[in-house]
């Protein structure tokens, strides 16, 4: 996805800080020209009112400075972005890997919140062989799996979890979002149950049906 | 008088450095010293072996005496049974620890189930202490004795019912308790081991390769026993068994692996995820046998045995793709316990996943054509009814999880392979359920309607042999292909031709309806002049002797009599009534169609 001209720095600080410039307009021109995961991150997506309520002024200023330093706009995404314009689509993928059928992309059903940073560098690719750290809880708090030791002496003698990325072998959300992931970043997953368990759940696991889960991801390492 | 030439020799030696010691020296030793033991003078065994001025000889000679003391300790009714534990335990400290582990272990080998199981019993602990002693020598001796043991244990009947392992009549769960017990210094040695060695450096193991060994030797026993007892029992859940001793001896065989450096998810995920080559003296197969394999697949995800060490991110289709391979396995043995694992496990990984949601892309994978083969031969020829049945109901499953593509080319393949009438007729009536799905408002797809039908209902709509079809032979197969055949002409509109019959109609009268026809009146009229003939034999009561008998067992079956040769061949013009209804319905449904 190539893009047009760098959109262009409209606001000071002064200005953004101000009162007279509404958060909407702020909110307006980011959801226009940053890529789909920055505003993600930053809890930008959604009806623009619903935002305004949420989101503070310092936060936006905050967001709108980073967009420009990171120049993470539209089309910059290593993910594809999926925009309101496009319509059910139906993927066609002659992937030799084993996908579930997807007739209709949609939004995704699962939202990321940056804990500390990767390098911003190391990406993994599907396929390649990633490694992580992780504790999985309920909505209600509930921990149903982690493989983080609770003594801290032990975490050097257990293993970090290690699978192919992408390719099916964990629930659909883990896959999404490692892909976005880089090294050395800790994330926040929030999965809702279709890409996750699903109307079944795991009984075995404590997860009931239909339950959204909550990963708290560190990867550690990509192959 | 033995006591006499026990007491000289040990009293001749004393002092002597024991490779002076002669042969004929072991050998008094040896005779009298059992004899003593054997006719009851052990107070004063006990005495002579317990002066520190005999050390040096009940060291070198003591282990001899192992046997009578062993065979009095099983026994347990001695009145000197409490001298010769004391002697024995004496023994276990201060004799050589290879010579006690040989004379164990032959007292090990025993032939009825209950002197097994009170040897067992008795020597395990003794075992433990003189293993230990062997410090960092001790792998291949721990192998020893684990594979002696385990040969004993398979010696020991097991239990199947929830009373039964109450019970523990042969003492089987006391056994598997014992073991558990045995084993535990070890294990924890190669855990501690583990533990450090990571602490040091990535590479740089302690113990070097006696560590491996003896990391080897565990996970040979555990695998061995995932194989016998565990395949071969039927664990209880914690509602119908609280405390179950094979289910918790499961659990701390699973335990036991992950604390000696195999996780269990590699382990179950072994066939897909690709395992590094550990360098060792034993091959892939050996260390990782297939069935033990299968068995650690059944205890996790059918028990959830050790499921809090069992990662809850694996998306459900992997898990199946995973225990494909341990299904196949399972499914393709012929003993039953085998066969009930495999469909329980089946059973499990089917449950997770979304009806209609697994793609045709997983069909080019091996065992998920070799299972349903396997599936079939359960379905037909397996003994046990319960097992007929809970198969076809896996196999139903396992077809509903597809999705549509999918289940087409599942469908096609069956009918090629399956070879059996029943089987077939079964395929046929889940391709009309999905051409009626198909037609209902929303679901239209292209493979039950439409282009990729034809080519399927053609397989369906056809007589194998054509006219000389035998007709009850493949009755299911006929039956189901004429309810599909009729069901189409009544369900889609001759304007509309959803499914395209219309238009085939007259290629499938050509290739199936009028064979049939020819092949029905042949059949009849052959069992109609059968029928004639055997009333009238019977009416001219002529006795013949039949030129052939069939016996099942030892057991002659009576002739057919004609009385049941008669109902026979009623039944069978019954069948051709029964095919010929149909047929005739559908040509009535046809011939309205063309006088439109």
């Amino acid at each position: 996805l190539k893009m047009a001209a760098e959109p262009t720095r409209e606001w000071s600080d002064e200005q953004l800080k101000s009162d007279d410039l509404p958060k909407k307009d702020i909110i307006k021109f980011l959801q226009d020209n940053a890529a789909h995961s920055f505003l993600n991150e930053h809890k930008l997506l959604g009806n623009i009112k619903n935002v305004a309520k949420t989101a503070k002024k310092e936060q936006l200023m905050i967001a709108y400075n980073e967009l420009f330093e990171s120049k993470r706009f539209k089309g910059s995404d290593p993910v594809e972005e999926a925009t309101q314009q496009v319509k059910a689509v139906k993927i066609e993928e002659k992937a030799k890997e084993v996908k579930a059928e997807v007739v209709d992309e949609g939004p995704p059903k699962y939202t990321k919140s940056v804990l500390k940073k990767g390098d911003k560098t190391n990406f993994p690719k599907k396929g390649e062989t990633v490694s992580c750290w992780y504790t999985g809880t309920l909505e209600d708090g509930t921990v149903f799996d982690t493989n983080i030791p609770a003594a801290a002496r032990k975490k050097k003698q257990a293993k970090p979890l290690s699978f192919k990325v992408g390719m099916g072998k964990v629930i659909r959300g883990w896959d999404e979002a490692l892909l976005t992931m880089s090294k050395g970043e800790m994330a926040r997953l929030e999965i809702e149950p279709e890409w996750a368990y699903g109307k079944k759940g795991l009984p075995e696991s404590k997860i009931p049906p239909n339950a959204k889960l909550i990963f708290e991801v560190e990867l550690v390492s990509v192959d | 008088m033995a006591l006499e030439q026990f007491s000289d020799v040990v009293q001749r030696c004393q002092g002597l450095p024991d490779d002076s010691y002669t042969s004929e020296d072991h050998n008094i030793f040896t005779v009298a010293g059992r004899s003593c033991i054997e006719k009851g003078d052990s107070v004063q065994v006990l005495s002579i072996v317990l002066d520190e001025k005999n050390q040096d000889i009940v060291r070198c000679m003591g282990w001899n005496l192992l046997p009578p003391l062993i065979q009095i300790l099983i026994k347990k009714e001695d009145k000197n049974l409490s001298q010769c534990l004391a002697i024995f335990n004496h023994l276990l400290e201060r004799c050589q620890p290879k010579e006690l582990l040989i004379g164990l272990l032959e007292q090990l080998e025993q032939d009825d189930p209950d002197t097994v199981a009170e040897s067992l019993h008795l020597l395990l602990n003794p075992l433990q202490k003189v293993l230990l002693r062997l410090g960092s020598r001790k792998a291949s001796s721990l192998g020893m004795t684990l594979s002696s043991v385990l040969d004993q244990v398979a010696k020991l009947p097991l239990p199947y019912t929830k009373e039964q392992e109450e019970d523990d009549v042969f003492s089987l769960c006391r056994c598997c308790t014992n073991l558990i017990t045995f084993i535990r210094p070890f294990v924890q040695e190669v855990k501690q081991n583990l533990q450090n060695s990571e602490e040091l450096s990535e590479g740089k193991r302690m113990g070097g390769q006696n560590m491996d060994e003896l990391r080897t030797e565990l996970l040979k026993f555990c695998m061995k026993t995932l194989g016998h007892p565990l395949l071969e029992v039927q664990l209880k859940d914690p509602d119908t068994l609280v405390e179950s001793p094979l289910r918790t001896f499961s659990t701390e065989i699973l335990n036991t692996l992950s604390a000696i450096g195999e996780p269990l998810p590699s382990l179950v995920y072994q066939p897909l995820l690709k395992r590094k080559q550990v360098p060792g003296f034993l091959e892939e197969e050996v260390r990782y046998p297939k069935e033990s394999l299968a068995s650690l697949a059944h205890l996790v995800f059918v028990h959830h045995l050790a499921a809090d060490t069992f990662p809850s991110v694996f998306s459900p289709v992997f898990c199946l793709r995973c225990n494909m391979e341990h299904i196949c396995l399972l499914l393709s043995r012929t003993k039953e316990t085998r066969i009930q694992k495999g469909l329980e496990l089946y059973e499990k990984c089917l449950v997770r996943v979304e009806d209609g949601s697994l793609p045709a892309d997983l069909l080019e994978i091996k065992t998920f054509l070799t299972v349903p083969q396997n599936l079939v031969k359960v379905m037909t020829i397996c003994s046990r009814h319960d097992l007929r049945t809970r198969g076809l109901k896996v196999f139903q499953m396992s077809i509903d999880k597809f999705n549509t593509e999918a289940k087409h080319t599942f469908f096609q393949y069956m009918l090629k392979t399956s070879k059996h009438s029943g089987v077939e007729g079964y395929i046929i009536k889940n391709i009309k359920n999905q051409i009626d799905t198909a037609l209902q408002p929303g679901n239209s797809n292209t493979w039950f309607e439409g282009v990729h039908l034809l080519p399927l209902l053609r397989k369906v709509l056809s007589l194998p042999d054509g006219p000389e079809t035998d007709l009850l032979e493949y009755l299911d197969r006929v039956m189901e292909s004429l309810n599909l055949l009729r069901y189409l002409v009544i369900r889609d509109k001759v304007t509309e031709n959803q499914t395209g019959i219309w238009t085939e109609l007259y290629k499938i009268e050509d290739s199936f309806l009028k064979p049939l026809r020819v092949g029905l009146n042949m059949s009849r009229a052959h069992y109609e002049r059968e029928l004639h003939n055997t009333m009238e034999t019977k009416k001219s009561k002529a006795k013949e002797e039949s030129v052939l008998s069939v016996s099942v067992g030892d057991e002659t079956l009576p002739n057919v009599t004609s009385e049941s040769q008669i109902q026979a061949l009623h039944s069978a013009l019954h069948t051709f009534d029964m095919i010929e209804s149909v047929l005739v319905r559908i040509e009535e449904l046809i011939e309205v169609r063309d006088n439109l």
